[in-house]
């Protein structure tokens, strides 16, 4: 109960803050992009949309976005929430009210995975806006003939999301620890580009490296749109990461000997 | 000191490096119902001291308890009590007034009056949109006063609430605690190192200097002992002289523009402007030294 207080005083705090602002941006480039190509040229998409256009629709939007913009934003994100409080010199106010460490590590742990959750539902509201609108305007664009494939829509998310649950842990630590929001940005970009490389050259250890795992899972992901496929293996390696930082960032801030 | 305690530390001590207290052997005691003076210069320890009561550095010595608990296994029930302000004020700038306050509303379970209620008290109900990074640093810190009001505690916490107001601004602070603490009984520690500032709010002073504490209790106390160390200036045409005839009343201290005299009372400051007089000298000043806060620890030191 207490918990959801604290939630909830940390959403107002991020009212017309950049995070929320960051959300929408984020989820809005891809989608923006692909509205432009069908409604500008819709030929060059007709021919590879006839069978499944739902279906490659999504398929491609991943593609585009889960590579490099999806986390960059995700750091961004982790980064923002905790910078409220550096930037306003507000910590010790935090800390000296009446909340458990607990609730307030989780908190704003829960405001940032809240927000990553609102820029993956915008991008799947406008990624479905970006198919309907122009085919209102271009008759041979045929989504409005084909249902949407919501199964394959919903392991797209939940995988994608998965595969960002070790970099969302390693960067909420980083962001809680460093005063500079620059410092866990760039460290965050570093690793993910790193992990790129890593993958580019086919190292055998990539799947154990939390950065490379969107791109591990953008690569797996069926083109056929079919769902109900079981995690990889460097799924299960998020999962693994994700509950190590997160015990691990929280133990720093509980034991830590200056607060604020 | 037979009141109950709301603070009291015992044998408190910190250093933030090995090797250098910052806090030696700190015994603080905030009587119920005080408005409690922490004087101290600079870098004496007040601020360490009151984020210790916080938990906002973790104890490293010595004992903590506020409202007769210990602080470490009573913290969240001892933070629910108090309302703090420590250094510079804590504000989100990107939100008005209102959204600050709604911060800390939900948290500290307030009705949403009780807001409008604590900007009326600070003067900042007409603030509407605007917001916090828009408002005059005065204007901050009476919001940060608001937000520790919110919850109305029974201990209040100011570090150094009158930091950069204006003179309107610190005399309204200065009326705002005594309000407090007459109407709501809220016990007030409010830190400085003005010790103007604290003689015209404080019932009771705690004075620390160089992370010990140098005086402890009520504001008469600290009077009566100023008043006996206290001391007499006098500025002549001619010091020499007038030193040599003042001789009489006391061992007159000759220093560079003036003569020092112990103060013994307004009949002795008559005497002494007669006999000058008298005397063929000119009088420049007569007048009791100026007791500012080094001048006390000098005393308080030299009559330790």
């Amino acid at each position: 109960m207490s918990l959801l207080t604290s939630v909830k005083s940390e959403l107002i705090k991020t009212k017309r803050s950049s995070s929320f602002w960051l959300s929408l941006i984020g989820a809005g480039v891809i989608p923006v992009i692909f509205l432009l190509i069908y409604l500008i040229r819709p030929d060059k998409v007709v021919n590879q949309m006839k069978a499944m256009p739902w279906e490659t629709h999504f398929f491609q939007g991943y593609q585009q976005f889960s590579s490099l913009l999806l986390p960059i934003f995700v750091i961004l994100i982790c980064s923002q929430i905790p910078q409220i409080e550096y930037k306003n010199n507000t910590w010790k106010q935090v800390f000296a009210s009446p909340q458990s460490i607990g609730n307030i590590f989780f908190s704003k742990y829960i405001a940032i995975i809240l927000m990553i959750l609102f820029l993956f539902l915008m991008y799947n509201i406008f990624m479905i806006l970006a198919a309907v609108i122009p085919s209102f305007i271009h008759k041979e664009i045929s989504f409005l003939k084909h249902p949407i494939n919501w199964a394959q829509l919903f392991e797209l998310n939940l995988k994608t999301f998965i595969s960002l649950l070790g970099i969302i842990s390693i960067q909420y630590w980083l962001s809680l620890r460093l005063k500079n929001f620059i410092a866990p940005i760039g460290i965050g970009l570093a690793l993910l580009i790193g992990s790129m490389m890593a993958f580019g050259f086919g190292w055998e250890h990539v799947f154990k490296l939390p950065f490379a795992f969107p791109l591990l899972t953008l690569v797996n992901l069926p083109k056929d749109g079919s769902s109900g496929h079981a995690l990889l293996n460097h799924e299960w390696n998020s999962i693994g990461y994700f509950v190590f930082f997160t015990i691990l960032a929280f133990l720093d801030m509980k034991y830590r000997k200056q607060r604020g | 000191m037979t009141a109950n305690p709301v603070i009291e530390t015992t044998n408190l001590n910190f250093s933030f490096k090995s090797g250098f207290k910052t806090l030696s052997n700190v015994n603080l005691f905030v009587p119920q119902g005080s408005v409690y003076g922490f004087l101290g210069p600079n870098g004496a320890g007040k601020t360490t001291t009151l984020r210790l009561l916080l938990g906002l550095l973790r104890n490293q010595e010595g004992k903590l308890h506020v409202f007769g608990k210990d602080f470490a296994s009573n913290r969240i029930e001892i933070l629910s009590r108090l309302g703090s302000l420590i250094e510079a004020p804590s504000l989100y700038m990107h939100l008005t007034a209102m959204e600050n306050l709604d911060v800390y509303r939900v948290i500290y379970k307030v009705a949403k009056t009780r807001c409008e209620e604590v900007l009326r008290i600070v003067g900042l109900d007409q603030t509407g949109n605007k917001k916090a990074k828009q408002f005059s640093l005065g204007m901050k810190q009476r919001l940060s006063i608001a937000i520790a009001l919110l919850h109305q505690p029974e201990l209040l916490i100011l570090d150094e609430p009158t930091n950069g107001l204006d003179p309107n601004g610190i005399i309204e602070t200065r009326e705002l605690i005594r309000t407090l603490n007459k109407e709501h009984n809220t016990t007030v520690l409010v830190s400085s190192h003005i010790l103007n500032e604290v003689e015209r709010m404080a019932t009771h002073v705690g004075i620390i200097h160089k992370g010990s504490m140098l005086f402890q209790g009520p504001l008469s106390e600290l009077q009566q002992m100023k008043t006996r160390q206290t001391a007499l200036e006098v500025q002549t045409n001619d010091n020499v002289r007038a030193a040599s005839l003042l001789a009489a009343h006391g061992k007159a201290d000759l220093q560079p523009s003036k003569i020092v005299l112990p103060f013994q009372g307004n009949e002795q400051t008559a005497a002494i402007a007669r006999l000058l007089v008298e005397n063929g000298l000119d009088i420049y000043a007569i007048h009791p030294q100026q007791n500012d806060l080094e001048q006390l620890f000098l005393d308080i030191t030299s009559a330790n």
